[in-house]
């Protein structure tokens, strides 16, 4: 009388394995090409500087990148401009995220706050945050505190527009669902809007690693104390284009690598939660 | 028989922008324990409102609702928790009521073990059937004792052939745990299998337009053998015309 889930099936025919065969080589095809082009475009870079066809005093070239890349290694300096940017990026878009949920979570609570309010959002939200860094270090002084202040401005307005979205996002018949056993706001909100909306809260994440980036190197060009974005600044005012290359590079890298983590624990947190 | 659920001159209206719409007007219906009553009517002719009127969710614009016990409402969709493991969706009532004692806890366990989802309890909802779902969600409506069952086409969102086998599921279950039950459907041979009466709703603002008592000559049976008896087809062609009826002046009425 109950019905069961059948068993996958286990025996690949010859034709099966031939079309896997293909995807697994295309993949290949691509990963190989990726990796070509990233390798002749430095190798171009390196020509074009021993040959003259680019000045290499502003161009800079990867040899001399690399050779100030081991000089500041050694003295720690690179180390402590990457650890400086790191941390403020983390501490900003960390804070914008749960900034950015907590206000989203009070908007969704109170839906005459969230009309009144919905215009401002609006056109916070398509302001250019970076606009407001300077006013931000006027009000906060120059210092750690103004970037990532402006870091987190930059992501908190979006997080609220994303994660309000989901809120509202949710299917009517799941609060039902609730309600018809007697639950309150907060049950709804606890056993079903905020839970469904975790891989809505984490996509934020991820967006606001790259916002926060932006509003933290805005942050280190004004401050101009540490950092990579100082790093970018000071380089190229002292024509140190070895420097600004590098730093710009090194924070592609980083970049790449902190949004790679938070996809990673996605991943990890949404099998985790089996969604 | 004691009366459980009685409607007194119930009506509601619906407020919009664009005006008040009647939703159920001027409604008398007594339902008695133990018994299956059926709901049909055309599609949007408010049965849904009662149900939502009787589980507390409306206020009726006017008129009594008198009900004697604990209410259990049945969603049209499952809408289990994907992150939730069977048997904590199965316990999420008890847990939103504050009444997850172990006894009702093993209750729960019980129920499953014995619906045929024991070995499933620790998995989650992603890996069961669409019948297997709607039986967890009939054992998460049930786990807090209701006395009364509201099923809103709990059937509706599943293919035909799994609809006909997990609603003679959920009506076994149902007589066995001697519930009383009233399922919304538009469904007629789905209301005739399962029900003790049925009660034929006009088009909107719902009236009772009939009710049909169902009686059978074949005994002891199962909602799919019901389907089997003499006098099916003649409750259904009779409850058929009945909402037929109102089709046809539809018809004329947009042509």
């Amino acid at each position: 009388m109950w019905n069961q889930k059948k068993p996958p099936q286990v025996d690949i025919s010859k034709e099966q394995s031939l079309f896997l065969d293909r995807i697994e080589k295309r993949k290949h095809r691509i990963l190989w090409i990726q990796i070509a082009l990233l390798v002749s475009f430095f190798v171009l870079w390196e020509v074009a500087a021993i040959c003259r066809w680019i000045d290499p005093f502003i161009f800079s070239q990867p040899t001399r990148m690399f050779q100030s890349a081991i000089a500041m290694i050694q003295d720690g300096t690179l180390f402590y401009h990457v650890f400086t940017t790191l941390w403020e990026t983390v501490v900003g878009f960390l804070l914008g995220t749960l900034l950015g949920t907590l206000i989203a979570v009070l908007l969704w609570w109170n839906p005459f706050v969230c009309d009144v309010l919905e215009p401002y959002l609006v056109v916070l939200n398509a302001l250019p945050k970076t606009a407001l860094a300077p006013i931000i270090i006027v009000w906060i002084g120059n210092n750690q505190k103004s970037i990532i202040a402006v870091a987190l401005f930059t992501s908190v307005i979006v997080t609220i527009m994303n994660v309000l979205t989901g809120f509202l996002q949710i299917d009517q018949e799941k609060i039902k669902l609730i309600q018809v056993f007697g639950g309150s706001k907060m049950q709804t909100l606890k056993k079903v809007v905020f839970p469904a909306n975790i891989p809505c809260i984490l996509n934020a994440l991820k967006i606001n690693v790259g916002l926060s980036f932006v509003g933290v190197i805005v942050g280190e060009f004004l401050v101009a104390q540490a950092g990579l974005g100082f790093l970018i600044v000071y380089g190229s005012q002292v024509f140190k284009l070895d420097w600004v290359m590098l730093s710009v590079i090194v924070l592609a890298i980083l970049a790449a690598c902190m949004y790679q983590s938070i996809a990673l624990f996605e991943k990890f947190l949404l099998r985790k939660r089996h969604l | 028989m004691r009366t459980i659920v009685s409607l007194e001159d119930v009506s509601l209206h619906y407020h919009s922008k664009n005006g008040e719409t009647p939703a159920v007007s001027h409604l008398n219906l007594e339902v008695f324990q133990g018994e299956f009553l059926s709901i049909v009517g055309p599609s949007g002719c408010g049965k849904s409102s009662l149900l939502s009127m009787l589980s507390g969710l409306l206020k009726p614009s006017s008129g009594t609702i008198s009900i004697d016990g604990e209410i259990g409402y049945m969603l049209q969709k499952d809408h289990l928790l994907e992150w939730r493991t069977v048997k904590e969706n199965a316990l999420l009532g008890l847990e939103i009521k504050g009444m997850l004692t172990p006894e009702n806890t093993s209750y729960v366990e019980h129920l499953l073990e014995q619906y045929g989802l024991g070995a499933f309890m620790e998995q989650y909802p992603s890996q069961l059937s669409g019948g297997m779902r709607q039986r967890v969600a009939l054992i998460r409506t049930l786990a807090i004792h209701p006395d009364i069952l509201l099923l809103d086409e709990p059937f509706s969102a599943l293919d035909y052939q799994t609809r006909l086998t997990v609603s003679d599921e959920i009506g076994s279950i149902i007589r066995k745990e001697k519930k009383t039950a009233i399922l919304v459907s538009h469904d007629i041979s789905e209301a005739i299998s399962l029900s003790d009466r049925v009660v034929v709703f006009s088009a909107r603002p719902a009236t009772i337009k009939n009710i049909h008592t169902i009686e059978l000559s074949i005994g002891e049976h199962s909602p799919m053998q019901t389907r089997e008896a003499p006098e099916f087809r003649e409750y259904f062609n009779r409850i058929w015309k009945e909402l037929d009826i109102h089709v046809e002046s539809e018809k004329t009425t947009t042509s």
